[in-house]
């Protein structure tokens, strides 16, 4: 491991919170081993590191969600060995969580402003509930993040909006009352350009009214955008800090790895002439209309677009979520029916979901089920699951993704994120597919483990595969495609050569109103 | 799904447009058609006299349903209330009638409450502290409150009732005789009902405690970690439903004039199926106390009725079974949109 000169601050009188020698761990692994930093009012800062590094962990001790088991917190001037949820509230710290920690049982206005009235009654139950001003609360950051305040929006259920809404509604919480700190575990996962863009805007707001930010990301460019001071943590080490200015985006991604990687185009083969999967006036009334295209095998194709382009809906219609209502679908020249996963698995088609956390993963499920649940007939020997045979291919994937855990009996919320992200691409693998539909594949993935994947990708696609890349990572795209997709408002609005194309050209093209 | 990013002009929602989006709304329909079908059958259904005995009916059942409406607000399940419930009745009136015969009813209630809210207090703790799931804490202390009464208390049927208790389950509230000549009377005890109505309406929804059941009945660790004491949460729904089953048991001893120590027990799943009735789910962190006396109208309709339609007794659980399954299915669906 590299060490690093560590850069310190000098004014400890003056941070908000102090962390010292934080250590945490869980059964045998070691999450943190003794990290230490402090935050400065007013002060941005990126907490950077690989997938499983321990980011989220450090993110849960100082938020209150548990406990570390040595180290201090300094926060305002008083030290702390723990912080209970309500007393980091308290302080001022709010936490948007990497898991969103929202209730999909209650209406998008309670799971924003509820808290705020917790905190300020001192978390006493008897309290009376102020309606009217939760009320308020919610609207005022509900607007703040994009969102409508219409009352229809206010009263409905979480669990009834998709990813990405649930998202904004997570930060709307964190923004709703006056804090001194927001944290936030990869906000930006799950969004498109134009929230994220919003998102910039409200945090160097937040800095502007003198509230300190801690910030998860995976994706460097919006870091270096933002600018402030960064955090490098690898295996729960601290192993850098200090000013982003001094730094390149080459040289966190070495300090985060210990690799050096650069950004290029991974793409190694080009498409073969037989169409795999033929798209002809596919329309489904309120989500896409007239979609036609056709994808090839050994080709990857990418789709982009914003929140309500469609290309979520028409990902969700292929795989048979939620079928396409007229149009064609032909696989191999031969007219398809997909109404359903099943049918979609059936023909060759493999999806990994958007949404890991409700779309796919079982959480307390272990990792080797979790891989190989699509494949369960495969398994079989005589008329019993061959645990041996599954156990095995699942820890071959788990060494091709470099799925970071000590053994696969473990269920699937031990692993970090990102890790989690591994195995859905990892279950989807294992149905040997014709066709991948990759929706948001490196969704909360490190740099180092992006690399793997689009490896994995690409070697699929030398191999005759289609694939499929729904994303909202422009690099992504721009690295991994033969060409591009934009969609708007339901209709495919442009088709790009990802060759020589420039980022900045398919980001205009995506902000821009006009359908041309 | 992505239009509710944009501000969209609001249409005005009346409360009726909003209502027929509610799984309530659900409830009353079945309340409705079931009212009109018995009706046309048997026009003699539609009369003071159907409205003040399924009242009648209604009375424990919806005292024990406000406290099953919050144990599974908030995630749990309790089967154990009616055992509570007895071992209110029956232990109040055995120490009643042996140090104080005369004490008034009032007093007796306030006893009975009180073991009402020991044992639920108990049961919370237990759910709490070992981390066992609520259905298995409270099977366990169904048996352990029921076996314990009739092995320490008393196992003998007590007709003889104390005055009090005789008096409040006798006086009416309202008085009337229709001009079919039948005579209709409401209960004194329909107050307690109200009453009981009124405060866990106001508990559910005005006060943090009423969010916290919610959120806790959503997700223990979302709720612990925004800030909620989960444990609290756990005690207070508990202790709330041994409460209400203390109550709801001196009710019916009031109301039946009588205290048999194996009433009751046996008669949970009838109470829980009013609460889903309603519309609260049975995962948890849903459900509200409209939905639930709509519930409970709806289950004793079908339990003092049928026999009027035709319906022999031995198809009766078939029927109700079937209107619950429908019922549920209809939920489902309106989940999802
Ligand atoms: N509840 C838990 N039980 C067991 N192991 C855990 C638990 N929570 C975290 N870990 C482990 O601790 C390590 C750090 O995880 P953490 O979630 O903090 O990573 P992270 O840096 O946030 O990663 P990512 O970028 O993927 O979100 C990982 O190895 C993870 O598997
Ligand atoms: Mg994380």
């Amino acid at each position: 491991m590299t060490e690093q000169i560590l850069e310190t601050k000098t004014d400890n009188e003056n941070m908000f919170l102090k962390l010292e020698n934080i250590t945490k761990s869980f059964g045998g692994v070691q999450a943190l081993r003794g990290v230490g930093f402090g935050i400065a009012p007013g002060e941005i800062y990126h907490l950077l590191g690989e997938n499983g590094s321990g980011k989220s962990t450090l993110i849960k001790i100082v938020s209150g969600a548990q406990p570390p088991d040595s180290g201090t917190m300094m926060v305002r001037g008083k030290t702390y060995s723990k912080l209970s949820a309500l007393e980091s509230l308290e302080a001022g710290i709010e936490t948007v969580y990497q898991d969103l920690s929202l209730f999909g049982n209650l209406s998008v206005e309670q799971n924003v402003a509820m808290t705020a009235q917790l905190v300020t009654n001192k978390g006493r139950l008897s309290r009376i509930l102020d309606w009217k001003l939760l009320r308020d609360t919610a609207s005022a950051a509900l607007e703040r993040v994009g969102l409508s305040s219409n009352l229809e929006f206010l009263e409905t259920k979480v669990e009834n909006l998709p990813i990405a809404v649930r998202q904004l509604v997570a930060i709307a919480r964190g923004l709703a009352t006056k804090a001194s700190l927001v944290i936030m575990d990869e906000p930006t996962a799950a969004l498109t350009q134009k929230e994220v863009e919003n998102l910039l805007s409200i945090i160097s707001s937040l800095q502007t009214d003198g509230v300190s930010v801690l910030f998860v990301s995976h994706k460097l460019d919006e870091v270096f955008r933002i600018g402030g001071n960064v955090i490098v943590i690898r295996d729960g080490l601290k192993v850098a800090e200090g000013n982003l200015k001094e730094y390149t985006q080459e040289k966190i991604s070495f300090l985060m790895t210990g690799k050096s990687l650069e950004k290029h185009s991974y793409r190694t083969s080009s498409p073969q002439k037989e169409v795999l999967l033929e798209l002809s006036k596919l329309s489904k009334p309120g989500a896409f209309s007239d979609v036609s295209l056709s994808l090839h095998k050994g080709e990857v194709l990418g789709i982009t677009g914003l929140l309500d382009s469609g290309r979520n809906e028409l990902a969700l219609a292929l795989f048979g979520i939620e079928p396409a209502a007229t149009g064609d679908i032909l696989l191999e020249q031969q007219k398809a029916v997909i109404k359903n996963p099943r049918d979609a698995i059936a023909a060759g088609i493999g999806y990994v979901p958007e949404d890991r956390l409700t779309e796919g993963l079982f959480l307390q499920k272990p990792i080797r089920e979790n891989i190989m649940v699509s494949i369960l007939d495969r398994l079989l020997k005589g008329n019993q699951i061959d645990f041996e045979k599954s156990t095995s291919s699942a820890a071959d994937f788990v060494k091709d993704l470099e799925i970071s855990t000590p053994n696969t009996m473990l269920p699937a919320q031990s692993l970090s994120g990102g890790n989690q992200q591994r195995v859905m691409v990892a279950r989807w693998l294992a149905i040997k597919p014709k066709i991948l539909i990759l929706h948001g594949p490196t969704m909360g993935v490190d740099v180092g483990s992006k690399d793997a994947l689009y490896k994995i990708v690409q070697d699929l696609a030398q191999k005759g595969l289609g694939v499929m890349i729904v994303s909202d990572d422009l690099p992504e795209l721009l690295m991994n495609c033969d060409s591009i997709l934009v969609m708007k408002k339901g209709r495919i609005a442009k088709v790009f050569q990802a060759a020589n194309l420039e980022e900045s050209v398919l980001s205009q093209e995506l902000l821009s109103e006009a359908i041309t | 799904m992505s239009a509710l990013t944009q501000t969209r002009v609001a249409a005005p929602v009346t409360f009726w447009k909003a209502f027929v989006r509610r799984p309530e709304f659900i409830t009353l329909s079945l309340i409705v058609i079931f009212c009109v079908v018995v009706g046309i059958i048997s026009p003699s259904f539609l009369s003071i006299k159907t409205v003040t005995d399924t009242l009648r009916a209604s009375l424990t059942t919806g005292i024990f349903a406000l406290g099953v409406l919050l144990v599974l607000a908030a995630g749990g399940i309790d089967v154990s209330f009616t055992a509570i419930a007895i071992f209110s009745l029956y232990a109040t009136t055995r120490l009643t009638l042996a140090v104080y015969p005369d004490a008034p009813y009032l007093l007796m209630v306030v006893v009975g409450l009180g073991m009402g809210l020991l044992m639920g207090l108990l049961n919370g703790y237990l759910v709490y502290r070992f981390k066992v799931p609520s259905l298995i804490v409270t099977i366990g202390t169904q048996y352990l409150f029921s076996g314990f009464l009739k092995a320490f208390i008393g196992s003998r049927h007590i007709m003889d009732i104390p005055k009090g208790l005789d008096l409040a389950g006798t006086t009416a509230l309202i008085q009337a005789t229709t001009s079919g000549g039948a005579r209709v009377s409401v209960s004194i005890q329909v107050l307690v009902l109200i009453l009981a109505i009124v405060v866990t309406w106001f508990i559910l929804n005005r006060t943090l405690m009423g969010r916290a059941v919610y959120a806790v009945g959503g997700s223990i660790p979302i709720a612990e970690r925004l800030g909620f004491n989960v444990s609290t949460v756990i005690l207070f729904v508990f202790g709330y439903a041994g409460l209400l089953a203390g109550l709801g048991g001196m009710l019916h001893g009031a109301l039946n004039r009588q205290a048999n120590p194996s009433d009751l027990v046996g008669s949970e799943l009838n109470v829980i199926a009013a609460v889903v009735l309603g519309g609260a789910r049975i995962t948890g962190g849903t459900g509200t106390v409209l939905g639930t006396m709509l519930g409970v109208i709806l289950i004793e309709l079908l339990t003092n009725n049928l026999i009027l339609m035709g319906v022999p007794s031995t198809w009766q659980k078939v029927v109700i079974g079937a209107i619950i399954l429908l019922a549920s299915a209809a939920f489902a669906r309106r989940g999802k949109t």
